[in-house]
């Protein structure tokens, strides 16, 4: 007992060594997302309290090329406005004349706004933090876009912070389609380049060119459909000849984000309750 | 003796705000990242005890790690160099006794001592943090590219935050 004790402590300092090593490896392959406590990320209180003071700084920053961006978001809606109300002012005429009473569709989608307070491009798994959490209503698993494209999905919530799964970050891949086609690929980060992803598993039968904008599937109620995500540069080279991989640039400037939308489906439970009996 | 203790935890907390709000952001190239945090664990006593400079170490790995979401990349790596820290020491200076209490820096040890030590622990730091990153992309003149821009990156702010604290410690004694 006495030369245990004597060899525990003499390799005191090894076996702290060891400790602190399997520590961190329990920290570095324990991957499952949703496992991770808020505590040990981004989102928890203090760090989210130290990135709102920086961001009281450096949320002035890029502001003018954010508002280039915005103002051209704008003159689009305004255009696609005044048509949709031409539009409706026809419709409406039409159905003057006819017995048919309007139904008004519902609102799906609603937004939160929140400001970018952390963010990383560097990382081979980027995340985003920000600076609304429970407590404004939001809930893991909500989709994240901004005035350009999609960010991403909330993954942890804490009150008054959320952590997003970044695009760019390979745990995270999107359902998407080119604009135009009805066939769906899968979008995702390959690690090389903040500004280029790719779109993997679309079918040989898909009609593209270089420079078609690539949109949401709307297949995964994160993300209502349509929304612009990328524009196609070319068609990359892969080992997989059933189907096509595209490189796309992102139309989303990740490394200046400053005010970002949270997607509020108010089908969600719904659908997840309809998804998860098919499952039993 | 409290003195420099409170120094030194004003000196953690700096290093990892500065990590967290600045360094972290910068990725020059889209491959030199700065890892400016690791000049505590260079900096702490040379005579400090082995628990307390691998305990220190690991707690600043941890508290950069949940800056900045790479759970336990950071702290395996510190707790790897602070284990190393006083072998690479030994390396290059033989009369290790006559310095116990010294804080190594670049006035205390002659320059290109504590220049070879600055040089060799930010290799070794970068070699490990960047092998690990690419389990999850692996490419291999990139991680080279990335080790050597990252190692001159963080080797020219450490070096840079030396001469500045070296000042401020000057005028307090």
């Amino acid at each position: 007992m006495r030369t245990l004790l004597n060899f525990l402590v003499k390799h005191q300092a090894w076996f702290l060594f060891i400790f602190y090593v399997v520590i961190s490896l329990g920290l570095l392959f324990n991957n499952s997302p949703y496992q991770r406590h808020v505590y040990l990320t981004s989102a928890s209180r203090v760090t989210g309290s130290v990135y709102r003071m920086s961001n009281s700084v450096t949320g002035y920053f890029n502001l003018r090329a954010i508002n280039d961006d915005l103002q051209r978001q704008n003159a689009e809606l305004s255009s696609e406005l005044l048509a949709l109300r031409d539009r409706v002012d026809a419709l409406s005429l039409r159905l003057y004349a006819d017995s048919i009473t309007e139904v008004e569709p519902a609102r799906k989608y609603d937004f939160i706004l929140a400001k970018v307070i952390n963010n990383s491009i560097s990382h081979p798994h980027n995340y985003i933090t920000i600076d609304k959490g429970a407590l404004d209503g939001i809930h893991p698993e909500m989709g994240v876009i901004d005035q350009n494209g999609v960010i991403g999905v909330v993954e942890i919530v804490n009150d008054r912070f959320a952590r997003i799964i970044s695009l760019l970050n390979p745990d995270f891949r999107l359902s998407c389609k080119v604009k135009g086609n009805e066939v769906i690929g899968s979008m995702v980060w390959d690690g090389k380049d903040s500004r280029t992803a790719l779109v993997e598993e679309l079918p040989k039968h898909t009609v593209f060119a270089p420079g078609d904008t690539i949109v949401t599937s709307g297949y995964s109620a994160m993300f209502p459909p349509d929304i612009p995500v990328a524009t196609i540069i070319e068609r990359a080279t892969t080992n997989d000849d059933n189907f096509y991989t595209l490189r796309v640039r992102l139309l989303t400037e990740f490394a200046q984000l400053s005010t970002v939308r949270v997607i509020i489906n108010s089908d969600l439970d719904e659908l997840r309750e309809i998804e998860a009996g098919k499952k039993e | 003796m409290g003195k420099t203790i409170i120094s030194y935890i004003l000196l953690f907390v700096v290093l990892v705000a500065a990590q967290a709000v600045v360094f972290n952001h910068i990725c020059l190239f889209g491959m030199a990242v700065p890892l400016v945090f690791i000049f505590f664990i260079l900096r702490l006593p040379v005579g400090i005890g082995i628990n307390t400079l691998l305990t220190l170490s690991f707690l600043l790995g941890l508290t950069v790690d949940i800056f900045s979401d790479t759970p336990g990349m950071n702290a395996l790596d510190c707790t790897i160099l602070a284990a190393l820290r006083n072998p690479i020491l030994r390396l290059y200076m033989p009369r290790e006794d006559d310095l116990a209490n010294t804080i190594p820096s670049m006035k205390t040890l002659s320059p290109s001592v504590f220049l070879k030590y600055v040089v060799t622990a930010t290799t070794l730091y970068c070699i490990l943090y960047f092998i690990l990153e690419s389990f999850t992309f692996f490419a291999l003149r990139q991680l080279v590219l990335r080790i050597v821009a990252s190692t001159l990156l963080t080797f020219i702010f450490i070096v840079c935050i030396d001469s500045l604290t070296s000042l401020k410690s000057e005028k307090r004694l």
